[in-house]
């Protein structure tokens, strides 16, 4: 009885998993002799036959769906992917725009003297040819049509 | 070595397809591949409404993180491994009611919920055999049944099953004999080691 259950635990390790050439002759001089561990191999046999005599079919239009579906999504990934490449380059130029201007107001500070400017000259300076164009060009990013702003 | 080498170059061309969001890619996918995601869901979740949408979500998905698939494995497993933790996410949301105790891990644990609804199955058999299965596998644990139906008729390897199950190649086979036995069961067999 031991002995038989041994086998079947090898009958159903030869169908689900890789055995030895020895042990499929194992099984085939074993069920020889006993009918009972042939009846469970045949039924086995068997029973794995059935699960692959199912066929399910799927909606006719499943697959149209999904494409559809697929499509729709693809498309609001791309417009999300844009809008948010479009706000991370405004953000980046905005903080170039005004990192760029304090430094230029610094390096400008440093001329006040030796070009005999006065500190109220310099700062408008900046914010007119510095601050105020490059704010402006950060602006026009967002303003810009897609295909235009070189970043989508 | 030839068969080997078209595998690799096939499911290297899926991963690039679905890191660049190639929609002719996934269209091939789709078509390949939906029949059976449905019917693998179906096995899980016993339920036909269920199998359909959580299909399409199954895909929207893989389009969305498309770019986890790493193009070394096959592409089957990686699919059934999605399919799988949304059915059992979304059993968890409609059955949370449940208790579920004494399991190894609680994300198997839902797909021991038995359904309350019909199965599908008997509306599959396409034989006396298969009818005889369907009624077994209506009251099979879906553990079991997703076991049986990878093995046989998905034909994964144990390492793939192991993949899409996130459990170790013991849990697997044993998962596959105790579904056999069950299911032999029909065949007027009561005799089994499995269990």
């Amino acid at each position: 009885m031991e002995g038989d259950k041994r086998f079947r635990e090898l009958i159903d390790r030869s169908f689900v998993e890789e055995v030895s050439e020895g042990e499929r002759q194992l099984i085939h001089d074993h069920i020889r002799d006993c009918d009972g561990c042939k009846r469970y191999l045949e039924l086995t046999a068997r029973t794995i036959r059935g699960l692959r005599e199912f066929t399910f079919t799927s909606e006719p239009d499943s697959n149209a769906q999904v494409r559809e579906i697929l499509a729709h999504h693809t498309e609001t990934m791309r417009q999300h992917n844009v809008q948010f490449k479009v706000w991370a380059a405004f953000a980046g130029a905005l903080s170039m725009s005004i990192v760029g201007s304090a430094l230029v107001y610094q390096v400008a500070k440093l001329l006040t003297v030796p070009m005999y400017f006065d500190t109220a000259e310099v700062q408008v300076g900046v914010l007119v040819f510095w601050l105020l164009p490059s704010f402006c060009s950060a602006l026009r990013l967002l303003a810009a049509p897609g295909e235009n702003r070189g970043i989508a | 070595m030839t068969l080997n080498m078209t595998a690799e170059t096939e499911t290297a061309k899926i991963a690039r397809g679905l890191r660049e969001r190639d929609m002719e890619l996934l269209a091939d996918l789709v078509e390949r591949c939906q029949h059976r995601l449905v019917r693998y869901l179906l096995y899980l979740t016993g339920r036909r409404e269920y199998a359909e949408d959580l299909a399409q979500e199954t895909w929207i998905r893989v389009l969305q993180r498309g770019s986890q698939y790493n193009g070394r494995q096959r592409f089957d497993p990686w699919l059934f491994a999605i399919a799988r933790n949304l059915a059992i996410d979304y059993l968890r949301k409609k059955r949370r009611a449940v208790a579920t105790v004494s399991l190894p891990n609680d994300r198997d644990a839902m797909l021991l919920l038995p359904s309350s609804d019909p199965s599908p199955f008997e509306a599959a058999a396409r034989s006396e055999d298969a009818m005889r299965l369907a009624g077994r596998l209506q009251i099979l644990p879906p553990l079991y049944r997703e076991a049986l139906l990878l093995r046989f008729q998905e034909d994964l390897s144990l390492a793939e099953m192991a993949q899409v199950l996130g459990a170790p190649t013991t849990t697997v086979t044993s998962r596959i004999y105790r579904g056999l036995a069950a299911l032999r069961s029909a065949f007027g067999e009561g005799d089994s080691h499995g269990g």
